[in-house]
């Protein structure tokens, strides 16, 4: 896989130092499966975190090592299997963070139109506390409305391609936008486009369809 | 600074060598060993450091210590997934740390990359400067004098995200500063950092400038 746009500085460190929501944390981990490069950079930024550790004023603490290890001898191993051990469908062409929150495979998905061309999964009815977090599944030709971003919004390709005026985006590439860009995304691939999306605050909903396709669109 | 090992006539930089390879080795013979004396210098050094950055976050002191005390725990348990090629033993204890803070505040774990994901992609050739981060002693080194090197506000905005786990927004309002402003602080810091690791590199730099 050929990735061409990556996650930015800010985004890996807000990762690094735990701060993202989950959806955000999903859209990060994806593009790290796939991306050798900024999984580095995200080793970077951990590594800064440790750095900061060694620096730190302690508190005190109330229990002794050899306390806490007697206690330990007699308690069971809280901390013991983490998500590890749910089964998830493997899917091909999704990376496990995403396709960990899938019931089916992407086709099979309970899509709801919402225009022409395109529909929605919605992956979080939380959308109040934690902004969007939807799949958009896109047909080939679809345009966008031109649109800007105010506030951080992730995408993540999941299959298909789009082009716009920042470049063409393909599977595995992030568009990590923060800030002011104005575009107007094409899909330009033949099979249906799929794009993960995660904003970071609530989408605001109106009886208007654009409205609706804020986050990834933005109207 | 703090004075971080019994070596106090040392320079600075060696100082923290010094304590790093104490930590990892303490980690190696926990892992192998389960030496118990080799735990209690890693928790007398960690233990009040970690309690310390749960309580950052606005945690209760009590909480902050039970979670303390898990975390050490999982150090003693897990001490044989660590791998000191790959990471000083603070930067293992602190995603540690970070992970427990985010499942304890959140309720659902943190999401991460999974390593036998078949969608991973791995490093083609070893030669590839970019494939993998090794934090030897040589990176540790020259990471902790970026970070002396940082403006006092750069190194003021990464501490609060970090240890005090708060989102650019709202170090923005603890500031006042406008939120351009404290990221682009972080931007910066994220950049020195990497300039300094990766020094003659400037190619790769420039890749990963951002443009706004
Ligand atoms: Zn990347």
């Amino acid at each position: 896989m050929t990735v061409s746009h990556h996650l930015t500085d800010i985004t890996i460190q807000d990762y690094a130092a735990g701060t993202l929501s989950m959806p955000m944390e999903t859209l990060v981990a994806c593009h790290l499966t796939v991306c050798s490069q900024c999984r580095r950079r995200a080793e970077v930024a951990d590594s800064i975190g440790g750095n900061l550790f060694d620096q730190a004023e302690p508190a005190t603490v109330t229990v002794s090592a050899a306390d806490l290890l007697a206690r330990a001898a007699m308690a069971p191993d809280h901390a013991a299997p983490q998500t590890a051990s749910v089964a998830s469908p493997a899917q091909p062409g999704v990376p496990r963070p995403l396709s960990r929150l899938l019931p089916t495979g992407l086709e099979e998905l309970d899509w709801r139109r919402i225009a022409p061309g395109i529909k929605r999964f919605n992956l979080s009815d939380q959308h109040r506390k934690y902004g969007a977090f939807q799949l958009l599944h896109l047909d080939p030709g679809v345009t966008l409305s031109a649109h800007s971003h105010n506030d951080r919004e992730l995408t993540y390709l999941v299959q298909g391609s789009y082009s716009d005026e920042v470049g063409k985006f393909q599977v595995g590439d992030i568009a990590d936008l923060d800030g002011h860009h104005h575009h107007q995304p094409v899909i330009d691939s033949e099979e249906p486009c799929i794009a993960l999306i995660a904003t970071h605050s609530p989408v605001r909903y109106s009886g208007f369809v654009g409205k609706i396709m804020q986050p990834f669109v933005g109207i | 600074m703090n004075t971080l090992v019994p070596n106090p006539s040392g320079k600075p930089s060696d100082t923290a060598v010094a304590l790093r390879q104490r930590m990892s080795n303490n980690l190696a013979a926990i892992g192998q060993e389960q030496d118990e004396a080799a735990f209690a210098d890693f928790y007398s050094y960690y233990a009040g450091r970690v309690k310390s950055f749960l309580m950052g976050k606005g945690m209760n002191e009590e909480i902050s210590e039970e979670l303390t005390q898990e975390i050490m725990l999982t150090v003693w348990r897990r001490a044989e997934s660590y791998d000191p090629k790959k990471a000083a033993a603070s930067t293992w204890l602190f995603t540690i740390a970070r992970n427990r803070r985010i499942d304890y505040l959140r309720g659902n774990s943190r999401i991460e990359v999974e390593l036998d994901d078949e969608m991973l992609d791995v490093e083609t050739t070893d030669t590839d400067p970019q494939a993998q981060f090794v934090e030897n002693a040589q990176v540790a080194k020259r990471l902790k004098r970026a970070l002396e090197k940082l403006p006092q506000e750069q190194r003021q905005v990464m501490h609060l995200s970090y240890f005090r786990g708060q989102s650019h927004g709202a170090i923005a309002k603890w500031l006042d500063l406008p939120i351009g402003t404290v990221k682009s602080r972080i931007r910066l810091a994220m950049q020195s950092v990497r300039l300094s690791l990766e020094g003659e590199d400037q190619d790769l730099l420039n890749d990963y400038t951002e443009k706004s």
